[in-house]
């Protein structure tokens, strides 16, 4: 049974498609792929030098990349007709992606591998794994890297609150909507201005108001990035202040879609306060908490405006993130081989680990919401 | 002619008959073009436009603003005049790329060149960096060959990155003669500026470090019970040391002495350790105090440098700064700290200068004084491998000015090219530098001419104030025994570096001084290898003067 017989419904198209347009469709679709594998592989060898032939700026290839894109695109309807228009819904898309990501990845892939100094006058040069070598000695990383681990920490912290000012703005309070819009300005404001207001106007030694507090409450020389413990924990105040606004909303949209039924089945059956949440309330929000909690830890691997603009890592890299790190290494010291390394591989650590994380959390709630 | 145009000429006194008249006329309604009130008919007897500029908008009037940069600007625009006719370059664009430090820099070069354009017809486009972006953005413009920009605000120690690639254009004989390039110090002129041969550079800015102190710290009765202002850096960190636990005689608040930045700044932080550091390494005839021209080895680990170090880390451990030193960076020690009447010693660029009697955020104009940078009462001889005990003094010529530069970008069209170098001149100018020292601009003098005393004294400065601020500067510029930055490309990844390397040990993370100053070391001659140790140490003896 041909398509044409069989899906009517979805075929409007009922000519058949001819050799010649069929020949010119393929024939259109081999030359500009052929255009952009010889432009690639001409830039390429004049690049590395093996040819004096050759374009002044990688444009050219990026430009038969383009015509080639639409070309596929063309062509899927050209040679295919009406099934061929189907393959436009997606084709598009998938072509952006890989423009925008496969690309750019693998492009750092290249760059990753490679000694390249931007003050070098020899530019980038193929290094192998030194950059990898180099990672795993190196103390500022391996300390941030660290650092992270605390940061990440603390996630557990700002849950729990989070959960806590959740629970109060879902009940029924006075001036409830004013307090939920209250509870969420901070996230609101760029994570720069937090870094001027609180860290560097409100935290001030000398006139900030939250120093002239400390001082008034016998705190003689208040410093709040004095040293490294301070500084960290400040910076992680800052960090939280701003974000578990951002998990008090999601776990607030959680608790209202509760079943009251369930509730008040509880209450009926003579539940405490206490077993309510512990039993009920806490279980049944554990998909949306690990969601919270995943997309958090997510923000926070990405930590690095507040300590930049504060901080600047320091004390001696007592607040150093990774990429804060990164952004050292690639900015100051344009450094950009290395700095793109260390780059690649926080991102397989974050892939790998998160994936992780979200098996086990898998687990947990199936194991925790299997007893209701 | 337009009523506010006729009250605006009424301002400045021009008669009815002078209006009339056609020479008359034309420079009044250029002066007006802009709506700031026009030109006066004799704006462009020199003297009269220096006497001009310097009461704009007058010594204690508070902080100057954008009106005031652009009168300024105006008032200046003699000698393009002479070079460019009206509305000669009508339809040239042009990207300037440049910082935004303090909300200055850029800001004024705005305000210069607004009358310029006004005049030339030229328009430019503005790429405002901070001071902290500007290393990055510069290199990756470089290395990825996409210079954007085609006049360019930059510190001559990246005249390695640029001119030795051959990305900017050599400079026509004309400008070289608006500018007056004889004028300007003697350790700015080339080969500073120049590569090759071959000049490049339009100076705006002379850069060395002074020491800025606080006269109500010293003297008799005083809280350090010194009776001068220390002369070398073991008198500093004594002074230091005797303050604490006092109230500042000023404010009221805890007395502190001398502000080291602890910070980083992009790299810039380091210029203050190696004011400490020169004292101690910048042996007099010796110019290396970086690195050994002989085989790029880093000195920063010699027993002098390591005595730089050991004395921050000294008064770190006498808990003698104020409390988050760790955590002030060098805009944080002038501005915030020392300027608002925290500290009572800091070495910085001459705006401190300039800023302590203009500044509105300034409380420490009737009580600070300046010097040249602390010496040192023993030097390390890096040949003999020995101390001397002999006072040493080297003022750090940290960073050696910014300047106007312009990229090859508009090199193949002539009408973009001389609109380029016109825009650069008009903010090089002789008169032009004399607002830019006397004002906040973030500029110090560097020009023979800014040491006329009288003007500064006309325009409503103290006499003895000037002369001692404008004579730490000229003091330091003619030293015999002057620091100066080598020109090598990625210096400030080296500066960068040692930042984070400081940063550790000032925290504590590394057991001396001699361990933090061979993490750095050891960092220098990675990148030293990594960009290359043989073009690093052809250069580096080439700016040194070395065969």
């Amino acid at each position: 049974m041909s398509t044409l017989q069989g899906d009517l419904l979805h075929t409007v198209e009922t000519g058949s498609i001819s050799a010649g347009r069929r020949f010119w469709g393929h024939a259109a679709l081999w030359l500009s792929a052929a255009w952009l594998v010889a432009s690639f592989v001409l830039q390429a060898s004049h690049d590395l030098g093996w040819t004096e032939i050759g374009f002044q700026t990688w444009r050219p290839v990026l430009y038969a990349y383009f015509i080639w894109a639409v070309f596929l695109c063309v062509t899927r309807v050209v040679i295919y007709g009406e099934s061929g228009k189907k393959a436009l819904f997606v084709l598009p898309a998938a072509l952006f992606v890989v423009s925008m990501v496969v690309f750019p990845l693998l492009f750092a892939l290249w760059v990753g591998f490679s000694d390249w100094n931007l003050a070098s006058p020899t530019g980038r040069q193929f290094n192998g794994i030194d950059n990898l070598r180099h990672m795993l000695t190196d103390p500022f990383y391996l300390n941030a890297l660290i650092n992270m681990v605390f940061y990440t920490l603390a996630i557990v912290v700002e849950y729990a609150i989070a959960f806590g000012l959740a629970l109060l703005l879902n009940q029924e309070i006075v001036a409830r909507k004013f307090w939920r819009v209250t509870f969420l300005l901070p996230l609101m404001l760029s994570p720069v201005a937090v870094s001027w207001m609180v860290g560097k106007s409100m935290l001030e030694t000398r006139f900030g108001p939250v120093a002239r507090l400390a001082r008034w409450l016998g705190w003689e020389n208040p410093s709040f990035f004095g040293d490294p413990l301070t500084a960290k924990i400040t910076i992680m105040l800052m960090d939280a202040w701003t974000f578990i606004p951002f998990m008090m909303i999601m776990l607030l949209a959680g608790l209202q879609s509760l079943s009251r039924e369930v509730l008040e089945a509880a209450e009926v059956d003579g539940a405490t306060k206490w077993q309510r949440f512990w039993e009920v309330i806490f279980p049944l929000m554990l998909p949306v908490s690990v969601t919270a909690v995943m997309i958090r830890i997510i923000f926070k691997l990405k930590l690095a405006d507040i300590i930049i603009t504060v901080t600047a890592g320091g004390p001696g890299g007592a607040t150093d993130s990774v990429t804060s790190f990164i952004y050292r290494e690639y900015r100051d010291r344009s450094n950009v081989g290395y700095g793109t390394l260390l780059a690649l591989v926080y991102l397989v650590i974050i892939v790998v680990g998160m994936t992780g994380l979200m098996n086990l959390a898998d687990r947990i709630v199936k194991r925790m919401t299997g007893r209701l | 002619m337009k009523v506010e145009i006729y009250d605006a000429l009424m301002r400045r006194q021009a008669s009815r008959r002078d209006i009339l008249r056609g020479t008359a006329s034309a420079a009044a309604l250029m002066g007006v073009s802009t709506a700031l009130g026009g030109l006066p008919t004799a704006a462009f007897a020199a003297d009269d436009v220096r006497a001009q500029i310097l009461k704009i908008p007058g010594v204690g009037k508070g902080s100057p603003t954008d009106a005031d940069w652009q009168k300024v600007g105006e008032l200046c625009l003699g000698p393009t005049m002479a070079n460019v006719k009206k509305g000669e370059f009508a339809g040239v664009e042009l990207t300037f790329m440049g910082l935004n430090n303090q909300n200055l820099h850029n800001f004024l070069f705005r305000g210069f060149l607004k009358p310029w354009e006004a005049y030339t017809g030229a328009k430019i486009n503005w790429i405002d960096l901070a001071q902290a972006d500007y290393n990055a953005r510069l290199q990756q413009s470089i290395a990825t060959g996409t210079v954007d920009f085609d006049i360019l605000e930059m510190g001559a120690p990246f005249e390695g990155d640029t001119a030795g690639r051959g990305l900017l254009d050599e400079m026509p004989a004309w400008v070289d003669k608006q500018i007056e390039s004889d004028d300007l110090v003697a350790y700015l002129k080339p080969p500073v500026g120049t590569w090759g041969g071959k000049k490049y550079r339009v100076t705006i800015d002379g850069d060395c470090h002074t020491f800025a102190y606080r006269k109500d710290y010293f003297g008799e009765g005083s809280v350090t019970g010194m009776a001068k202002p220390p002369k070398t850096w073991q008198e500093v960190n004594a002074a230091t040391k005797a303050v604490m636990g006092k109230k500042d005689p000023l404010t009221g608040q805890p007395a502190y002495g001398y502000l080291d930045p602890l910070k980083g700044w992009g790299g810039f932080g380091f210029y203050f350790l190696e004011n400490r550091a020169t004292a101690y390494v910048k042996y007099p005839g010796d110019p290396a105090w970086l690195f050994d021209p002989d085989n790029m080895k880093p000195l920063v680990n010699n027993p002098g440098w390591v005595q730089a170090i050991q004395d921050v880390m000294d008064l770190i451990a006498a808990k003698a700064y104020p409390a988050d030193q760790i955590n002030a960076d060098p805009g944080t020690t002038a501005f915030s700290q020392f300027l608002a009447g925290t500290g009572s010693m800091l070495t910085w660029w001459g705006d401190v200068g300039s800023s302590a009697r203009t500044s509105d955020t300034s409380v420490v104009g009737d009580v600070v004084a300046f010097g040249i940078n602390p010496g040192s009462s023993k030097v390390y001889n890096r040949k003999t491998g020995k101390w001397e005990e002999k006072y040493n003094e080297a003022p750090n010529m940290a960073y050696l000015g910014w300047g106007v530069y312009v990229t090859k970008r508009v090199s193949s069209d002539e009408k973009k090219r001389k609109a380029a170098w016109s825009a650069a001149a008009h903010l090089g100018g002789k008169d032009i530098s004399l607002w830019t020292s006397a004002y906040p601009s973030g500029f110090q003098p560097y020009r023979q001419s800014n040491f006329n005393y009288d003007e500064w004294q006309k325009a409503g400065y103290d006499r003895a104030y000037v002369e001692n601020y404008l004579g730490s500067n000229a003091d330091s510029y003619n030293h015999k025994n002057a620091a100066i930055e080598p020109r090598i490309p990625g210096i400030f990844q080296y500066y960068s570096v040692a930042e984070d390397e400081l940063a550790k040990g000032y925290a504590g993370k590394y057991k001396s001084a001699q361990e933090t100053a061979d993490a750095i070391a050891a960092a220098w001659e990675k990148i030293t290898d990594q960009i290359g140790r043989d073009s690093q140490l052809k250069l580096y003896r080439a700016s040194l003067g070395l065969s």
